[in-house]
C-alpha cells in the first residue's frame, strides 16, 4: 500500500502553484498559539527538549513532516500543514495532505476556517471500512509463570467491530501494535545495544486478534486482560485517523521508554485531548504501569479476562478430583488408552471432563515442552474423537478471572526506610527500587513465585561514625519458582548481577561486582507455602581478593509463604568459595513482611552467618511504600 | 464480516513488523536465549493437526470460489487445533467464529455445532488431516444438510 506523500521538490512545486493561503491577522495570532497547544504537540509527537528550549518530534521519518525543519519547529510545521491541506488537489487525491494526514486535517479545521479543497480519500476510507471499528480495547498481555522477564507485560489495541445482532466476533477483530522492526539475524549484543540506544525502527502493524491470541495466549501462555475504552465515536475516528498517519512511518524504538506501550499512549492522547498519558512517562514505560494510568484516568468502561492456554490447562485439571487426575496423567502418558475400562467406567460428565482436561494438557505439553508429534498428535486425535461422542456434557466455562487484576497489584517503584544492627554497629538504611516486584512484596496481582527486581539501591548510614555506605546495587535480579507436580515439572531458576558488600578475611567490607545464578525445584506444600531447593553459583570480582575474583558453588534450601496479609522466606544458604580464599560461608535467614494493603509493607529480617570462623547476627526492620 | 478477515490478512501482510514477544527489558534480556527461559522465543507453533507449516495457504484453496468458505479456510489454517477442540465439545468461541465466517444464522448455530460434533471423526479422520481436507469435509457435510446447505451454496 504505497502511501507516501509527495517528495519535497514535488511538494514545493505543488505549493508554488497553489493559491497562496492568506491567513487573516487574527488567524496569524491563532497559529502561534495553536502551534504550542497540547493537541498540536501531541499530533506531531513533539516533546520539549530536555536541555534547551524548543521542541523535537519523536518521529524519525522525513515523510511525517511538511516543513523541512518540521522535526524541531512546531509552528513552521503547522503553517506548512495548513498550506498543504488548503491547496487544491492535483494528481492522485490519495497523495493529498488531507488524505495523508486526516487527523491533523480534522483538528486544524476545528480551530481555523480554511479553504476546503475537494478530495476523496479512497485509500483511507477503504482502510477504515476494512477495520470497521466502533470501539477500542486496550489489551494487556500479563506476565507468565516461569518467565519473570515477561513481567513488564505487553500492550496493544484491539479495534472492535460494531455489534450486529450479537454477531460481534472479537477473534476476527483487528489489533494495532507497535514493535521494533529488528532483523532476525541481529546478534544478541546488537539487539540489546540498539534497543537501549536506538537504531531499531519502530513500526505500527495491524493484525487480527486471533493471531495475537495465538502468540500471547497459546504460545507464550500469557493471560490477556481486555480494557474496553470509553471513547466516543468521534474520538475513535480521530484515533484511527492518527493511526493512519503514523502507520508505516518510522519512530525509533527504545525498550525502556519509547516502547510498545508508549506509542499506544500517544494514540489515546490524540483521541482524547487533555488525557496527557505521556506526561506520566519519565524514564521508562512499563506496560503494566501504563494500564494503571489508563484506568486511573477513567478511560475504561469494561474489563474482560482471557485466560492463557496454561491457565486453562491448570483450571481444567483442577476441576478433576484426585482419582480423575491420576486417570488424566495415565492417559496423557499412555499408560491407559482412551477407550480403556478405567475411562469407560466414568459417567458421561466425568468422562468429558477427563478427556477435555487431558486434551488441553497434551496440547499444551506438545506446545510448551515439545512433546514429540508422533506421540502427541495421535493421542490428541483419539481424545477428540472420543469426546465428540459425548453430546450431553457442555464444555467447561473456563477459569474465573483472578480477584485482583495485574493493574491492581502494588505499584512497582518501592522506597523503604530501615533500621538495623549488624552485631557491632547500628545503622539506618534507605532502599530505592525502580521496578518491579520481589517475593515478599504484596503478592496480589502478581504471579506467585516470580520475582523481577530492576535497579535496586540499598544504602546504610552507620550511626556511630556517621559513615555512609552503599550496601547493594542490584542491576537485575530474577527468580522464577514454579511448583512441580504430576503434570508440570518446571525448573526453578534465578539469576542476578550488580554490586554488593562482601566481607574480606580482615573483616573489612568492600563493594564488589557480582554475578549469581541458580537452578532447582519448587514444591507446593499448602496453597500459600512452598519449599525450594536450589543449587547456586556465585562469582565476585574485586582487586581486594587475592586472585582478583572468587567463585562459590552452593545450595539454598528454603520455605516461602506468600499471602495477602503476610509473607515469609526462611532457609539455609551455604556456599564454598574455592578460588581466592578457600572457605565456607553458611547463612541461616528469616525474612518476613506484613502487608498493609497494597501500598505499604513492614519488613523484618534476621540472619546468622558463619564466615571466616566468625559468627555474625544481623537484625533489620523497615517500612516500605510503593509508588 | 467475511471481508473483514480478508482485510485483516491483507493489512497484516502489508506491515513487515517483526513483533517482539513482549517488550521492555525482559524481551531484550532473553531474546535468542533458549533453555532457561524458552517460552519467550517459542515463536513457532507445534500443533496437532496438519503438516505444521505456518502461514496462509490461500493459494491452495483455488478450487473454493465461495468467499465465506475461503474465509473459513483461512481461519482454520491458523487455528485448526482450537477449532477441532471446540468441534469435539460441540461449543466454543472458535466454533462460533466458523459460524460467523460462514454467515450461519443464530437460529441455525446449534444445529451447525451438533452436525460438526456428530461428524467429527469424518472431518478429522486422522491426526494428519490438513485444514484444507477438514474444510472440504465440512463443506461436503453442509451441502448434504437440508437446512444448512444454503450457507455453502
Amino acid at each position: 500500500m504505497p502511501r507516501r506523500i509527495p517528495s519535497a521538490p514535488l511538494l514545493g512545486l505543488l505549493l508554488a502553484f497553489s493559491c497562496a493561503v492568506s491567513a487573516a491577522p487574527q488567524q496569524q495570532a491563532d497559529i502561534e498559539a495553536l502551534a504550542t497547544s497540547e493537541q498540536w504537540l501531541t499530533l506531531v509527537h513533539y516533546h520539549p527538549n530536555r536541555f534547551q528550549s524548543g521542541y523535537t518530534s519523536q518521529a524519525d521519518d522525513p515523510s511525517f513532516f511538511f516543513s523541512e525543519s518540521g522535526k524541531t519547529d512546531p509552528e513552521g510545521e503547522l503553517r506548512a500543514t495548513i498550506e498543504a491541506i488548503s491547496s487544491p488537489a492535483s494528481g492522485d487525491p490519495n497523495r493529498h495532505a488531507r488524505c495523508a494526514f486526516p487527523a491533523r486535517d480534522a483538528w486544524i479545521r476545528e480551530q481555523l476556517a480554511l479553504p476546503e479543497p475537494e478530495v476523496t480519500c479512497t485509500e483511507f476510507e477503504e482502510w477504515k471500512a476494512e477495520l470497521n471499528t466502533q470501539a477500542i480495547t486496550l489489551v494487556f498481555a500479563a506476565s507468565y509463570l516461569n518467565s519473570p522477564s515477561s513481567m513488564f507485560g505487553h500492550t496493544f489495541l484491539r479495534l472492535d467491530p460494531p455489534e450486529e445482532d450479537g454477531e460481534t466476533n472479537l477473534l476476527l477483530a483487528n489489533t494495532i501494535s507497535y514493535a521494533a522492526d529488528a532483523a532476525e539475524h541481529d546478534s544478541e549484543i546488537l539487539f540489546a545495544y540498539r534497543g537501549i540506544f536506538g537504531g531499531y525502527p519502530g513500526v505500527t502493524s495491524v493484525q487480527p486478534y486471533y493471531e495475537m491470541i495465538r502468540v500471547y495466549s497459546d504460545i507464550e501462555n500469557r493471560d490477556l486482560w481486555e480494557y474496553e475504552l470509553n471513547l466516543t465515536p468521534a474520538e475513535v475516528e480521530q484515533m484511527l485517523a492518527h493511526t493512519w498517519e503514523i502507520q508505516d512511518r518510522n519512530f525509533d524504538y527504545y525498550f525502556f521508554d519509547e516502547n510498545c506501550a508508549y506509542r499506544l499512549l500517544a494514540l489515546i492522547d490524540v483521541a482524547r485531548p487533555g488525557t496527557n498519558l505521556l506526561d506520566e512517562v519519565s524514564t521508562h514505560a512499563i506496560p503494566s504501569d501504563t494500564v494503571r494510568w489508563v484506568v486511573d484516568r477513567d478511560l475504561v468502561s469494561e474489563v474482560h479476562y482471557r485466560p492463557s492456554a496454561a491457565t486453562s490447562v491448570s483450571h481444567g485439571l483442577s476441576t478433576l478430583d484426585s482419582d480423575q487426575r491420576r486417570l488424566a496423567a495415565a492417559l496423557a502418558n499412555g499408560y491407559i488408552s482412551v477407550d480403556g475400562k478405567e475411562i469407560n467406567a466414568l459417567d458421561d460428565e466425568d468422562r468429558a471432563r477427563v478427556l477435555d482436561a487431558t486434551y488441553d494438557y497434551v496440547r499444551h505439553q506438545a506446545q510448551a515442552e515439545d512433546w514429540p508429534r508422533e506421540i502427541a498428535a495421535p493421542l490428541s486425535h483419539e481424545l477428540l474423537v472420543a469426546r465428540s461422542g459425548l453430546k450431553g456434557p457442555p464444555a467447561d466455562e473456563g477459569p474465573l478471572p483472578p480477584d485482583v487484576r495485574d493493574d491492581q497489584g502494588h505499584d512497582t517503584l518501592a522506597v523503604a526506610a530501615t533500621g538495623g544492627y549488624d552485631g557491632t554497629r547500628h545503622y539506618t538504611g534507605l532502599t530505592l527500587r525502580a521496578a518491579y516486584h520481589d517475593l515478599l512484596d504484596p503478592p496480589a496481582g502478581y504471579r506467585p513465585g516470580a520475582q523481577l527486581q530492576f535497579m535496586r539501591l540499598d544504602t546504610r548510614l552507620y550511626t556511630d561514625n556517621q559513615e555512609f555506605q552503599i550496601e547493594n546495587l542490584v542491576g537485575v535480579e530474577i527468580r522464577s519458582l514454579t511448583p512441580r507436580d504430576a503434570f508440570f515439572r518446571p525448573l526453578s531458576w534465578q539469576v542476578g548481577f550488580g554490586g554488593r558488600r562482601t566481607e574480606l578475611p580482615t573483616g573489612n567490607r568492600v563493594l564488589t561486582p557480582y554475578l549469581e545464578g541458580g537452578a532447582g525445584g519448587t514444591w507446593r506444600l499448602t496453597r500459600k507455602l512452598s519449599a525450594l531447593a536450589i543449587l547456586t553459583g556465585d562469582l565476585e570480582i574485586s582487586k581486594h581478593l587475592p586472585r582478583g575474583y572468587d567463585v562459590a558453588p552452593g545450595a539454598d534450601l528454603s520455605l516461602l509463604r506468600q499471602g495477602d496479609r503476610f509473607s515469609l522466606l526462611t532457609g539455609l544458604r551455604s556456599k564454598t568459595w574455592i578460588i581466592s580464599d578457600q572457605h565456607r560461608q553458611d547463612e541461616l535467614y528469616l525474612e518476613g513482611a506484613v502487608h498493609l494493603g497494597r501500598a505499604y509493607s513492614i519488613r523484618a529480617s534476621a540472619s546468622r552467618t558463619h564466615h571466616y570462623e566468625r559468627y555474625e547476627t544481623l537484625w533489620n526492620l523497615g517500612f516500605r511504600a510503593y509508588f | 464480516m467475511k471481508k473483514l478477515i480478508a482485510g485483516a490478512i491483507l493489512l497484516g501482510a502489508s506491515s513487515l513488523a517483526f513483533a517482539q514477544p513482549g517488550c521492555g527489558v525482559g524481551a531484550m534480556v532473553w531474546k535468542g536465549q533458549s533453555g532457561i527461559a524458552p517460552h519467550v522465543l517459542a515463536a513457532t507453533t507445534n500443533g496437532i493437526f496438519g503438516n505444521q507449516t505456518l502461514g496462509m495457504t490461500t493459494g491452495t484453496l483455488g478450487c473454493q470460489t465461495n468467499q465465506s468458505v475461503q474465509s473459513m479456510a483461512m481461519y482454520m489454517d491458523s487455528n485448526i487445533d482450537k477449532v477441532a477442540r471446540d468441534m469435539s465439545r460441540g461449543s466454543g468461541e472458535n466454533l462460533d467464529t466458523l459460524s460467523v465466517l460462514l454467515g450461519v444464522d443464530e437460529a441455525d448455530r446449534s444445529e451447525f455445532n451438533r452436525l460438526l460434533q456428530d461428524n467429527f471423526a469424518s472431518i478429522f479422520p486422522t491426526s494428519d488431516t490438513t485444514s484444507n481436507q477438514a474444510v472440504d469435509a465440512i463443506v461436503a457435510l453442509l451441502e448434504q444438510h437440508e437446512r444448512l446447505s444454503k450457507y455453502v451454496a
